[in-house]
């Protein structure tokens, strides 16, 4: 599975000459699975950019949105394979008792907020609730689960041969909770992180700055790490930047996050700062030469 | 001991117990009591984490509930068993017995927690009728 980061912001873009190392965009991931098949996590404005490198024939995306906050959906109006007649987009996000996924979406690719109607999309765009149940996306399976946001939200969980991506960008799985202690049951999106070879995590706020933010759906940095601790992904991407924070401060913010982390007993090497652009790719471990 | 990942809404019900000083029980979707908060812990006296997880049967009639003629009120009437058997919130007055002897008149509120996957479980929430 190859992965590139489009967009790391939350809530809203921050471009300018302060976020240029760590980037501007919102939320947006690409995942490239062993078949090729092409997976979106999240359609913030960084899926601008993944689609303007996508091919431009018989592009076929799934894209997986955990939420329809803004910074998590405004990309798409600007996706170039969406203006494309031979593109395929299947869009799947959280259902809702109050609308559908589509009705819902087109809110936003819609007058007076847009220039353009779902309906004007030349590209072939089908819409779906994500199923309670494991399903397939070509070779991996993918594994939804709410988790403690504001509004109905997902996280993901996409497992393609023995590698897994968890991908959980809005999160607040302290709120009310112990989580050194709690039994992991009561933990919101424990089973979907446990064991991850890459866990994805909301890092929104420092922990002196989410004293003025409880509540509102995002993690401060000592809660992820708790979260990690607890649920032991290989490795763990924190994501979800405010915008508010430079990338001097997200240098020295990664620079707690690993003295933290060591506290736990986590090794530096294991954590890093989402950055846009940032390629990785999990594959299997190569087996110890023999003796 | 984790038995499996409990629904976001079971979670979110407990956190809110957990904060708030009206007595108040939850149980799961097969009726199984996964918490009660300390309020209702004073209140019964015992903690939850003393008592620990019980099924329907013995929840049911672990603090009586007694009815005003002191008899045990059925376990079908009582308003947590008809928020989650039949999906819709029920009201009730009886007494309740804890766990050290001391009686306590309440009325009890129950409502069953929906989200779009079904019931999960229903909250209780009991409100002291004594210095009323």
């Amino acid at each position: 599975m190859k992965i590139k980061i489009w967009g790391a912001r939350g809530s809203v873009p921050s471009p300018g000459p302060e976020t240029t190392r760590y980037g501007g965009n919102t939320s947006c991931v690409q995942l490239t699975l062993s078949d090729g098949t092409i997976v979106a996590l999240d359609a913030g404005t960084g899926i601008r950019g993944m689609g303007l490198a996508l091919p431009h024939e018989g592009t076929r995306v799934n894209i997986l949105l955990t939420h329809l906050h803004l910074d998590h959906i405004q990309g798409l109006m600007f996706f170039a394979p969406a203006f494309r007649p031979n593109s395929e987009m299947v869009i799947w996000g959280p259902e809702s008792p109050e609308a559908s996924l589509q009705d819902r979406i087109a809110r936003y690719i819609s007058a007076p907020l847009s220039p353009v109607e779902m309906r004007e999309l030349p590209c072939d765009v089908s819409f779906r609730d994500a199923p309670h149940v494991e399903w397939r996306i070509g070779p991996a399976t993918v594994r939804a689960a709410s988790v403690t946001h504001r509004g109905p939200t997902l996280g993901y969980r996409i497992t393609d041969g023995d590698t897994s991506l968890c991908y959980i960008p809005d999160h607040e799985p302290g709120l009310g909770v112990q989580l050194a202690e709690d039994d992991p049951d009561w933990i919101s999106g424990f089973e979907l992180a446990r064991g991850a070879s890459l866990l994805f995590h909301d890092c929104q706020y420092s922990d002196q700055e989410y004293p003025h933010h409880v509540g509102w759906g995002h993690s401060r940095l000592s809660d992820a790490l708790a979260f990690a601790r607890r649920t032991e992904p290989e490795r763990l991407m924190l994501f979800h930047h405010d915008p508010l924070h430079t990338d001097d401060f997200l240098d020295a913010f990664h620079g707690t996050a690993i003295a933290h982390w060591g506290d736990l007993g986590g090794r530096p090497a294991q954590i890093e700062l989402a950055s846009e652009r940032r390629e990785l790719e999990l594959e299997l471990p190569r087996p110890a030469p023999a003796k | 001991m984790a038995n499996g990942q409990r629904p976001l809404e079971l979670i979110l019900a407990r956190n809110f117990l957990t904060s708030l000083s009206t007595p108040g029980f939850l149980v799961d979707g097969e009726g199984l009591l996964v918490f009660y908060n300390e309020a209702a812990g004073a209140m019964l006296g015992v903690s939850f984490e003393e008592a620990g997880s019980m099924g329907p049967d013995e929840w049911g009639t672990a603090f009586g509930p007694f009815d005003e003629h002191g008899e045990q009120v059925p376990f079908e009437r009582l308003p947590l068993t008809i928020a989650l058997r039949q999906g819709r919130p029920a009201h009730s007055r009886f007494t309740i017995q804890s766990v050290k002897g001391a009686q306590h008149e309440i009325e009890a509120s129950a409502l069953p927690v929906q989200a779009t996957a079904g019931t999960s479980g229903a909250m209780v929430f009991f409100w002291p009728l004594e210095s009323s």
